[in-house]
């Protein structure tokens, strides 16, 4: 066994380090955490300013085949978002970067990938999701918007939700019926689609904490071109399957929790209850000490997903296994962190917070990651049917 | 980076699995559970045959000399099938005599253990309960050349079949109370040493060992006189990688007993793992050993490379303590009624996790060292 990086590797972590710490020094005073980007256009402005500095330096493109633009492999992907991560930075588009680019690569035309794919890596296109409806979540059996084919274009109809960013992604992605009477699993087209089409309505749905994340999309009678089918028509479900395939390794959720405790600490080292440092209080002391070590475990494994994907094995459980514990860890650390800020663990960001308003935000925004890419009862699914071996519900 | 078992560690994983399978089934753990002795002395014997008491013993005193890593790898076998006996303990204090004992201590005792004709173990903790060095109480004073111990240890792994012991006394008075103290071979058949077995919830034969005037000859110190707890905080770091080892390989046992039971049991017409219920609880077992594994490895991997580690190892021990413990308990649970026999395996492994936790310092111990490590002032 080795957990050691190349040099080659450790120059390129200590780059990304390097210009992640002079990125964070321009985060924008509003920002609270990883949604922000989508809050305002202040935070959309910094995620593009992120992206055009990653963009230049190819690590929007990382692991990618040469002849499409690509630099560096997997592991270079896995150390880009440590740093991006350890400092709470957007920049690398989660649709377009993390889950259409892989996708592309995978399973779609010469024509897409030539397309689309410099587009993504030089941070020129921004991406959302049109996925999810109101009575299609986790099942996407139930979806009811529907791609109806004429000649050479669909006419799409229907209502999408919890779409993250389209209030300002220029191109989308999503999954439309397109054959009512086909069977299921073969009647669902994956298709490509610019916003700005006519027909495309954006309205805001409020996340709990009031910031705008999330939209419903409206789609009446837009138009799409067949050329943009990603895969095969009608088999969209299959294209479905190769994107959810592209679990992450997610040690950006995880180096966010490496910064979260660094601060936390520094705040007990620095904070007096009952003329006391809050670092010498017991409880504290074992709380802090318990979720570092349950960090450490799962830093651990999402090395091992890294190492397994660099050559090219899925690793589908251990990924799915570091989704749920580190989208879990970072709620448990929202309320350690907000438990120890005692009343203050609930001011927003503002002259009154602690921590820059930071805990406030995590103890609500920890949700995003549980029940997003798959709520994490599916990936617990996931690991009992494909792990474990168990009957799937019928 | 490359995380997967080297080929070598593969064939130690197989060759440890087999024998341990054919040598010690279940029935042989619980009938040694009520034995006198609580070992196989057979067993101990074919164990020596096969390199196992050589494994951290270098080449130069007739042990196999393998790497840290190797012998982690090897122990995760023997936590999965249990192998009841003081194996741990006399694997885990040979590092203590290899890296402090005296050219003549190790040239009379490392061939020995080696060839399976000693078993050593740690006398440690005492009434008080403390992991820490003020814990730290039975005196040894100066008597010419020799020491005297008086005092009482407790939870003493096998004592009462070892041939020796590492007894950590107290030598000094002193401020600080890491300072003053020292570790002593000493003949476990010695005159005015009676250890008594404690009924525990493992039954794994831990020992009350009273010392009375008890002489040891000088040159059985290991390292220097008042400097032990260094020497100690080896075998604690050590020993937390190689018992969170053996614990990842319980865990193990139970996930993947409990998953098959559960495809087999059949209520409502259907087997019971084919409810959600169940399903999920046996997800979050998965997701335990899971994390668990990398972590032991890192620390592993550290400590056969020497590399810094104390903060990986407390972590690893603190972490893989309550994990097995959660796992331990879920086994018992989504077996039923079945899982609460005194004759199932799995209530077998769930009281290993108990005393297992404890063994080389406690969750809480741990974490407090972790506390520090992480820059909490």
């Amino acid at each position: 066994m080795d957990f050691n990086l190349t040099d080659a590797q450790k120059a390129h972590r200590d780059e990304v380090f390097k210009v992640c710490a002079e990125l964070n020094k321009k985060k924008p005073k509003t920002w609270v955490g990883f949604e922000s980007q989508f809050d305002d256009e202040v935070g959309w402005e910094f995620h593009k300013l992120c992206a055009k500095e990653f963009a230049k330096r190819g690590w929007l493109a990382l692991g990618w085949p040469k002849e499409y633009g690509g630099k560096g492999d997997m592991m270079d992907k896995v150390l880009f978002q440590e740093g991006r991560g350890y400092y709470d930075l957007p920049g690398s588009d989660i649709f377009g970067v993390a889950m259409l680019a892989p996708t592309l690569l995978a399973a779609g035309s010469e024509e897409l990938k030539k397309e689309f794919l410099p587009k993504i890596a030089n941070a020129e296109l921004m991406f959302c999701e049109l996925w999810s409806e109101p009575n299609a979540g986790s099942d996407l059996a139930g979806l009811t918007a529907t791609a109806i084919r004429k000649g050479d274009e669909f006419i799409v109809n229907g209502q999408k939700t919890w779409n993250t960013g389209a209030h300002f992604a220029d191109w989308a992605f999503g999954v439309y019926k397109s054959d009512p009477n086909g069977k299921k699993h073969h009647n669902l087209t994956f298709l490509l689609c610019d916003m700005k089409s006519p027909g495309v309505t954006v309205k805001s749905i409020p996340y709990m904490s009031g910031t705008h994340v999330y939209n419903e999309v409206y789609l009446d009678d837009v138009k799409m071109s067949a050329k943009y089918i990603v895969g095969q028509e009608n088999e969209g479900w299959a294209v479905v399957n190769v994107l959810a395939g592209f679990e992450r390794s997610n040690l950006d959720m995880v180096y966010g929790l490496v910064r979260g405790i660094e601060e936390l600490v520094e705040f007990c080292n620095e904070t007096k209850k009952n003329g006391k440092p809050l670092s010498q209080d017991p409880i504290v002391r074992n709380r802090i000490a318990d979720l570092s070590c349950s960090l450490e475990a799962v830093r651990c494994l999402a090395y091992r997903v890294a190492d397994q994907q660099n050559r090219n094995e899925m690793g589908l459980m251990d990924a799915a296994a570091v989704k749920i514990f580190a989208s879990e860890l970072m709620e448990k650390y929202s309320h350690l962190a907000s438990d120890i800020l005692g009343p203050y663990g609930q001011v927003k960001n503002s002259p009154w917070a602690k921590m820059g308003g930071t805990v406030e935000y995590t103890y609500q925004g920890c949700f995003v990651p549980i029940v997003s890419m798959g709520t994490n009862e599916i990936q617990r699914n996931i690991i009992a049917w494909y792990g474990l071996g168990l009957p799937r519900m019928k | 980076m490359d995380l997967r078992f080297t080929e070598q560690q593969e064939i130690l994983k197989k060759s440890a699995r087999d024998f341990l399978t054919k040598e010690c089934p279940k029935a042989k753990v619980r009938e040694l559970e009520h034995d006198a002795k609580g070992y196989d002395p057979d067993l101990w014997q074919k164990m020596a045959d096969l390199g196992w008491l050589g494994f951290n013993i270098p080449e130069e005193y007739e042990g196999m000399g393998y790497s840290f890593e190797d012998l982690t790898v090897h122990m995760e076998e023997v936590g999965r099938n249990i192998l009841p006996g003081p194996y741990m303990s006399t694997v885990v204090n040979t590092f203590a005599i290899v890296a402090a004992g005296a050219d003549e201590l190790k040239k009379d005792l490392l061939p020995k253990i080696s060839y399976g004709k000693c078993i050593l173990t740690l006398a440690w903790l005492e009434e008080n309960g403390q992991f820490d060095a003020s814990g730290i109480t039975l005196k040894a004073a100066q008597k010419g050349s020799d020491f005297v111990l008086n005092g009482t240890k407790v939870f003493v792994d096998g004592a009462h079949i070892a041939d020796n012991m590492i007894v950590v006394a107290r030598t000094k008075e002193s401020a600080k109370a890491e300072d003053g103290v020292t570790l002593f071979v000493v003949d476990a058949k010695a005159a005015g040493i009676k250890s008594t077995v404690i009924p525990t919830i493992a039954h794994d034969h831990l020992c009350e060992v009273v010392f009375k005037d008890v002489a040891v000859p000088a040159k059985n110190v290991l390292g220097k006189v008042d400097k032990g707890w260094e020497i100690l905080q080896m075998i604690i770091r050590k020993g937390s990688i190689l018992k969170s080892a053996e614990s990842l390989g319980g865990l193990q046992s139970v996930v993947e007993m409990t998953v098959a039971y559960s495809k087999e049991r059949v209520q409502y017409d259907r087997p019971i793992g084919a409810f959600q219920a169940l399903q999920h609880k046996m997800s979050d077992m998965w997701i335990a050993m899971g994390t668990s594994k990398y972590l032991l490895y890192e620390a592993a991997w550290m400590e056969s490379n020497g590399i810094p580690n104390a903060k990986e190892a407390s972590m690893a021990k603190a972490y893989i303590n309550e994990a097995y413990k959660l796992v331990g308990a879920l086994g018992v649970k989504l077996h039923g009624g079945i899982g609460t026999s005194y004759d199932h395996d799995v209530p077998l492994f769930f009281r290993r996790a108990k005393a297992a936790d404890t063994v080389y310092g406690s969750t809480d111990y741990h974490r407090e060292l972790v506390a520090q490590f992480i820059g909490l002032k």
